[in-house]
C-alpha cells in the first residue's frame, strides 16, 4: 500500500441524493486527524472509477441513476478487484441494493446487481420505509454501540442463506418488515440502509470500518469534534430509542 | 359572471375559516393559512373548485423560490388585475383553499389567482383550479422523506401538462428536470433563470446518460438539450422576447433577478406590460418576513430562509459582508425529517465569520461544521444565539420551521399555551 490513503467516492453524481457523500468526508478527516496522508477522489461519471483505492463509498440515489450506476460498476469489476486486494467498502441504500444479486430497475423489473452480497431486493407495494432507524450490530460488529440512521426506501431486501446482516433492527424497518435486520457485512464490505450520513451519526462505526483495512486506530481523544459527535449521538439515541 | 353563489354549509365553512385565520394571525400563532385551510377542507371538501369558479389562475411551483416569485408576481400583476394569492408560504391544499375563502363573496371581475403550489401537490391542486398558466422554477433535492425524488416529480408534472394541453407554461430552460416536464406541453415560454445546484440534474431524465454542462447550453448525446430562451438575464437587464427592461429590485441577490425574469415571462404570456410590471416588482422589499433587516437588541439582522442545498447557494450570495451568521436547523414535518442534506451544503464558504449552530438539530449542524473546518458555537435557541453575536451585522439563516419560530418569537407573542393549542388542533385534524 502506498503512503497516501486513497478514499474513493463512487459515482457521486449518480449516487449521493441523501448527503451520503458525507461518509467519505468523515472517513477522510478522521484519517487525517490521525496523521495519515489522505486523497479524497470523487470518481464521477466522466472520470471512471479508479482501481487501487483503499476505501470505496457507494451512496443512495434515485431509480434511474441507480440502474445506470449498476451497469457501470459491472463493466470493469473495479470494486470487486479492490476488495480482493484489501480495500474496504461502504454501500448505503441504493448502493447497498446494487451490490446484491438483484434489485428493481426503473422499469420495475428485477435487474442484476454486482452479486457481492448474498441478498435480493424486491419491489414492495406497501408503504415506503421512511424514518429513524436504530440498529444493534451483530456478528463481527457485535460490541460496537447501537447505530443510528435515517432510512428512506421503497424496496425490501431479502438476505439469502449464509448472508450476515449488519445488525438487528430495534427501531424502523431496515432490510424488510419481517426479518428485523439491516444491511449486510462481508469481510471488509458493509452495506446498510442507514443515511444520516451513517458515519456522521456513528463515528465508532467509521473507525471500525477504517480499522478493517488499517488495523487498530488510536482514539481521537476529547477534541471538540468528538464532543460534537457525542452530543449528536446521544441526542439521536435518546430521542428515537425508548426501550 | 362574477359572484360565486354558495350553499349555506359552504357559507358557514367559509365564515369559520375567516374567523380561524384572523384568530391565528392576531394571536401571533402563524400567518393564518395552514390550519384554517385544513379546517375549511374538512368541512367543505370541494372548496378549492367551487370558490375558484371563473377565476383564471397562475400557478408557481418548484423546489425553491416559490414564495418569493409568487410575491413578485402578485405585485407585478396588481396593476392589471385584482390578485388573489397565498403569499405566506402555505402552499398545499389548505393554503390555497384559505386564500380563496378570504376573498369569497367578492366580485371576481378582473381578478386573477396567483398561487404558489408545493411541487408534489401541483398535479393535485392545478386540476381543481381554472389554471391558465403554470410557472415551473426548478427541481432539486428537498424533504425527501415527504416529496418523492426529483425525477418522479418531473414525470408527474409532465403527465399533468400532457393531460391539460390548454395550460400555458413558463419554464426555466436551464434546469433539465424542468425542461423534461415542460416538454409535455406544446405552449412553453422558456426563461433562462439559472441552475445553481447541478447535482440532481446530471443524469439525463430522458435516457439516463450524462448531461454535459460544460458549455453555456447543456445537452445530452440522446438529443435532449437546453431550449433557446425567450427571456434572458444579463446583470440587471432582463430581455423578454426582444424587449428589454431593467430590474431595480429591493430584494438582494442575483437569484431574485432570475425570479423577476420568471415573473416577466408570466406577464408576457398574460399580455401584461412588462415595464410597469418591473416597476411594481421593485417595491417588494420583503416576502413573508424574508430578506428584510430587523433590529434585535442592537444587532441588525438580515432574515434569510434556506431549506436545502440549492437554496444555500443563494444564501452565500446574500450573506454579503455580515461578519456573524446564525444558522438554525429544525427537522419537523415541514422541514423534512432528515437533515442529511446539510452534507451537500458547502459550509466551508462561511470561513472567517463568527458562526453559531442553532435550532432543534443544532448538533447535526455542529458535526457538519466541524468537518467543514468552521469553528462555531452551539446555542440551540436562535434568539439567544443572535444576542450572543459579537458583531452588529448578523445574517440569520433558518430553514422553514426555525425561521417561522424566530418570527413568532420576535412578535413577542409566542406563548407556550398557544403552541399547545395549535399542536392539539393539528393532531385532531391529521
Amino acid at each position: 500500500m502506498s503512503d497516501t490513503i486513497r478514499v474513493v467516492s463512487v459515482l457521486p453524481d449518480l449516487l449521493g441524493t441523501y448527503g451520503d457523500s458525507g461518509n467519505a468526508i468523515v472517513a477522510s478527516k478522521r484519517l487525517a486527524l490521525r496523521g495519515y496522508q489522505v486523497e479524497l477522489i470523487n470518481a464521477g461519471l466522466k472520470d471512471g472509477i479508479p482501481s487501487g483505492g483503499d476505501f470505496y463509498f457507494v451512496g443512495g440515489g434515485e431509480d434511474g441513476p441507480q440502474s445506470k450506476a449498476a451497469e457501470l460498476l459491472r463493466v470493469d469489476a473495479v470494486v470487486e478487484r479492490a476488495l480482493e486486494s484489501g480495500a474496504g467498502l461502504l454501500a448505503v441504500c441504493a448502493g447497498f441494493q446494487i451490490l446484491g444479486e438483484s434489485f428493481i430497475g426503473p422499469n420495475l423489473k428485477p435487474q442484476a446487481g454486482i452479486g457481492l452480497f448474498s441478498c435480493r431486493t424486491h419491489r414492495f407495494d406497501g408503504p415506503r420505509s421512511v424514518g429513524e432507524l436504530i440498529v444493534e450490530p451483530v456478528g463481527s460488529l457485535a460490541g460496537l454501540p447501537l447505530l443510528t440512521g435515517y432510512e428512506n426506501h421503497q424496496g425490501v431486501t431479502e438476505l439469502l442463506p449464509g448472508a450476515v446482516p449488519l445488525g438487528g433492527v430495534l427501531v424502523g424497518n431496515g432490510n424488510n418488515f419481517e426479518g428485523r435486520s439491516d444491511g449486510a457485512v462481508l469481510g471488509r464490505a458493509i452495506g446498510t440502509y442507514m443515511h444520516g450520513p451513517v458515519f456522521a451519526r456513528n463515528p465508532a462505526l467509521c473507525d471500525h470500518f477504517l480499522s478493517l483495512v488499517l488495523g487498530e486506530l488510536a482514539p481521537l481523544g476529547a477534541i471538540p469534534l468528538e464532543e460534537a459527535h457525542r452530543a449528536l449521538y446521544d441526542e439521536r439515541i435518546s430521542e428515537v430509542y425508548k426501550p | 359572471m362574477s359572484r360565486v353563489a354558495l350553499g349555506l354549509n359552504a357559507n358557514i365553512a367559509v365564515g369559520l375559516t375567516r374567523v380561524a385565520s384572523w384568530a391565528v394571525r392576531s394571536l401571533g400563532a402563524g400567518d393564518g393559512g395552514v390550519l384554517p385551510g385544513r379546517i375549511l377542507l374538512r368541512l367543505y371538501p370541494d372548496a378549492i373548485t367551487e370558490l375558484s369558479r371563473s377565476l383564471p389562475c397562475v400557478i408557481v411551483s418548484g423546489t425553491n423560490a416559490k414564495t418569493t416569485t409568487t410575491a413578485l408576481a402578485k405585485e407585478a400583476l396588481s396593476g392589471s388585475f385584482e390578485v388573489v394569492s397565498n403569499t405566506t408560504g402555505a402552499n398545499m391544499e389548505g393554503g390555497v383553499a384559505c386564500a380563496l375563502a378570504l376573498q369569497a363573496g367578492r366580485s371576481l371581475e378582473r381578478s386573477i389567482g396567483v398561487f404558489e403550489v408545493d411541487e408534489a401537490y401541483l398535479p393535485v391542486i392545478a386540476p381543481q383550479l381554472e389554471t391558465k398558466v403554470v410557472a415551473l422554477l426548478n427541481l432539486s433535492r428537498d424533504q425527501l422523506d415527504r416529496v418523492s425524488e426529483t425525477r418522479l416529480t418531473s414525470a408527474k408534472w409532465r403527465a399533468f401538462l400532457e393531460e391539460h394541453p390548454a395550460v400555458k407554461v413558463v419554464a426555466n430552460c436551464d434546469d433539465p428536470l424542468v425542461v423534461f416536464a415542460a416538454n409535455g406541453s406544446a405552449s412553453v415560454l422558456w426563461v433562462s433563470a439559472g441552475l445553481n445546484f447541478v447535482q440532481d440534474a446530471r443524469s439525463c431524465p430522458t435516457c439516463g446518460g450524462e448531461i454535459d454542462f460544460s458549455k453555456s447550453r447543456w445537452f445530452c448525446s440522446c438529443g435532449f438539450s437546453r431550449p433557446e430562451p425567450d427571456v434572458e438575464v444579463d446583470g440587471k437587464i432582463i430581455s423578454v422576447c426582444g424587449k428589454t427592461v431593467e430590474a431595480e429590485l429591493a430584494l438582494p441577490g442575483s437569484c431574485n433577478v432570475s425570479n423577476a425574469a420568471m415573473v416577466l415571462g408570466i406577464c408576457e404570456v398574460l399580455g401584461v406590460d412588462i415595464d410597469s410590471a418591473a416597476r411594481r416588482m421593485s417595491y417588494v422589499a420583503e416576502v413573508a418576513g424574508r430578506y428584510k433587516r430587523v433590529n434585535i437588541d442592537g444587532h441588525s439582522v438580515r432574515m434569510l430562509l434556506s431549506k436545502n442545498p440549492a437554496g444555500w447557494v443563494e444564501v452565500f450570495d446574500m450573506v454579503g459582508n455580515d461578519p456573524s451568521v446564525v444558522v438554525a436547523i429544525n427537522a419537523q414535518i415541514a422541514d423534512g425529517r432528515d437533515p442529511s442534506w446539510l452534507w451537500d451544503v458547502p459550509f466551508e464558504q462561511l470561513f472567517g465569520r463568527e458562526v453559531f449552530a442553532s435550532g432543534e438539530r443544532a448538533f447535526d449542524l455542529s458535526v457538519r461544521l466541524h468537518y467543514a473546518g468552521i469553528s462555531h458555537r452551539v446555542v440551540k435557541d436562535p434568539l439567544e444565539a443572535i444576542r450572543s453575536c459579537r458583531c452588529g451585522e448578523v445574517s440569520f439563516v433558518g430553514n422553514y420551521t426555525s425561521f417561522q419560530a424566530l418570527r413568532r418569537q420576535l412578535k413577542n407573542k409566542d406563548q407556550p399555551v398557544l403552541t399547545e393549542i395549535r399542536r392539539l388542533a393539528d393532531r385532531i385534524l391529521r
